[in-house]
């Protein structure tokens, strides 16, 4: 069960940190993030149920088209409430989210959709713990996807620019930076690691249109654990936040499962806006 | 000139809205359009308070209406009488806000927001659950009359009165009632100093608190007076239609319906969330149960009002923050421009 739960801690973490970054560059909070993750699982649906796709490439081909799709909606509609109080900003984005969520709607039907496949079942052995092939695979595409973002992040002229505008807008207009071009890139990102995750879960779990709204929630809360800097942060926010899903079994009865993430996330928001880094910092220095 | 013109056009409206019961019109159709309308436009009000006047962005509204509703219906199912459980359940209502105001209210615009989602879904799961949850604990036991309390993912029903007409029609007036009741708390608390001290957190909540408003006790005061206003309307509600189920009292749409109301109608305003909760109700009832036939495409149009409302968020947000008064008042602005013109054409000629 630790052990699931931490190869889920990778999925959510890949969710994750595409609103951490868009949060980061834009001070923005995406809530078509969740419209994304939604569309992604539909579309891997269509491609592996009907067009007979592979099921683990079908995330590394979604992932550029949303990529686009972030840049032009950042492009084109978030950016024009850029100066406006961020309030507006969220509001947009719920707008585009119930856009997103009808047009599923419409096209899909409001039914409850799975998608299986041969390794759906799968499982090997090692030393009594029993593993799913399917978790285990979306775990390691989870964690390539983050490691070649921290890579892009660490070593190419984009990846510094954004980590400037994150740290410091006006300094790196200053600095000669095209901060419009760094937040498209950066929402475009953003985008397509949510579609990354979007696209995996649809191997993991059911899903229907109101799909993405309890993982959203569930990644504000690793946000918000992680602190909105790190990398790191956010893995660890994840794996806190399975561990405490996975072992909230043992008292509370499974329907609660989501229950204890929501009621972590209040939690977490009041007693620690700071996130762990925060607390531990507390710990070290009374 | 502007006055009469209102009481020329309010007198009548007022007069029909009120004489409805009595023509019968379509079945008894109006009457519940019509206490749909008045229950939608007091939330709409009240949301308005706290997101409106104090600008904090609350989606989790649906938490004290589905709590009103069941208020109502677990005490009725006890012999309380109904009428008796409204204030009850709108004190209810406003304690639970303290309850997750307190912490809440202590963060700051998009944070707050994100909570109020997370406690809204916290709350609709647990009420989902707590049958069950209470069925395992020894000391709670006793709050359960044949095993039921909130009645599950099923709900709790209601007894049926003898005349419905009659009962129907009385609970036409009473939301009413209650609809001019939190009309008039909103223009109190608009041109009052509690008002002023909520605009104020909303420009700019540093600077508030350097002149000396309490902004927490403010924000928390607007947040429970709001939170009253809509456990009302639900208890109101459940006694409506006798019926309650977790996924519609406490559902996510519901605090949405909240959300968006205000906002299309024109946030901050007094007369914005009425136009706002009209304007939801009368797409709802009216435009998205047509169907369209294009020949080839049969288009049910239900199906689109997710779209609608997602569109016109999107686009009052970019291009009219202040709703469908703003464009009201844009309108205004043209007109008088052209009729000036068209004045200066003719004295020229």
């Amino acid at each position: 069960m630790i052990v699931s739960a931490i190869l889920l801690a990778g999925l959510y973490a890949t969710m994750s940190y595409g609103l951490a970054l868009i949060y980061g560059v834009m001070k923005i909070v995406n809530l078509a993030h969740a419209g994304v993750m939604m569309w992604a699982a539909y579309v891997a649906f269509i491609l592996i149920v009907h067009l007979g796709a592979n099921p683990f490439l079908v995330p590394i081909l979604i992932a550029p088209v949303f990529f686009v799709f972030g840049v032009l909606l950042q492009r084109y509609v978030v950016q024009r409430v850029m100066g406006a109080p961020p309030i507006s900003s969220l509001l947009l984005l719920f707008g585009v989210w119930l856009i997103m969520q009808n047009i599923s709607y419409l096209v899909f039907s409001g039914d409850t959709k799975a998608v299986t496949t041969k390794y759906t079942l799968m499982t090997f052995q090692i030393s009594g713990i029993s593993i799913s092939i399917n978790r285990l695979v979306v775990f390691i595409v989870g964690v390539l996807a983050l490691v070649v973002l921290r890579q892009f992040l660490g070593h190419t002229y984009m990846g510094k620019a954004i980590r400037a505008t994150a740290q410091d807008k006006e300094a790196s207009k200053l600095a000669g930076i095209n901060t419009e071009r760094v937040m498209e890139t950066a929402f475009g990102i953003g985008t397509a690691l949510a579609s990354l995750a979007g696209s995996l879960m649809a191997l993991i779990f059911a899903f229907d249109p109101d799909f993405g709204r309890s993982h959203l929630l569930k990644g504000f809360c690793i946000v918000v654990l992680g602190g909105l800097e790190s990398m790191i942060g956010v893995a660890l926010g994840a794996l806190v936040l399975a561990l405490a899903e996975a072992l909230s079994v043992l008292w509370l009865m499974p329907a609660l499962q989501d229950f204890v993430s929501f009621a972590l996330l209040v939690i977490v928001l009041i007693v620690m806006p700071g996130g762990m880094k925060e607390l531990v910092d507390r710990l070290i220095r009374p | 000139m502007s006055r009469s013109w209102k009481l020329w056009v309010g007198g009548p409206v007022l007069a029909f809205l009120v004489l409805i019961p009595f023509l019968e019109l379509q079945g008894g159709y109006l009457q519940t359009l019509g206490f749909l309308t008045f229950l939608y436009i007091t939330m709409s009000t009240a949301w308005n308070i706290l997101g409106g006047y104090a600008g904090q962005t609350s989606f989790g509204h649906a938490t004290f209406y589905g709590l009103g509703a069941y208020t109502t219906c677990i005490l009725t199912l006890r012999g309380i009488p109904a009428l008796l459980t409204i204030p009850v359940a709108g004190m209810i209502a406003s304690l639970y806000g303290l309850l997750w105001g307190y912490p809440c209210l202590r963060l700051r615009g998009q944070y707050f927001a994100i909570a109020t989602i997370g406690v809204g879904e916290a709350t609709r799961l647990l009420m989902l659950n707590l049958d069950d949850l209470i069925k395992n604990n020894s000391l709670l036991k006793g709050f359960l009359q044949k095993g039921v309390l909130t009645g599950g993912a099923t709900g709790l029903m209601l007894p049926t009165p003898p005349d419905i007409q009659a009962y129907a029609t009385a609970f036409y007036y009473g939301v009413m009632g209650l609809m001019f009741f939190a009309l008039f708390v909103s223009w109190r608390v608009k041109n009052g100093k509690f008002g002023l001290g909520l605009f104020a957190i909303n420009m700019d909540m540093d600077a508030a608190e350097t002149v000396g408003v309490n902004t927490t006790r403010y924000k928390i005061l607007a947040l429970m007076l709001s939170a009253f206003l809509v456990g009302i309307s639900g208890s109101i509600y459940a006694q409506y239609v006798f019926y309650i189920d977790p996924q519609t009292v406490f559902g996510f749409p519901m605090s949405i319906a909240m959300v968006l109301m205000p906002i299309i109608g024109g946030i901050g305003t007094l007369i914005g969330p009425v136009l706002g909760a009209v304007f939801y109700i009368v797409v709802q009832d009216r435009i998205l149960t047509a169907n369209l036939n294009l020949g080839l495409i049969k288009l049910s149009l239900s199906s689109l009002h997710l779209l609608v409302y997602g569109g016109l968020l999107v686009l009052i947000i970019l291009f009219e923050p202040k709703g469908l008064l703003g464009v009201h008042h844009r309108f205004n602005i043209w007109w008088n421009k052209r009729k000036r013109r068209s004045l200066a054409a003719t004295e020229k000629a």
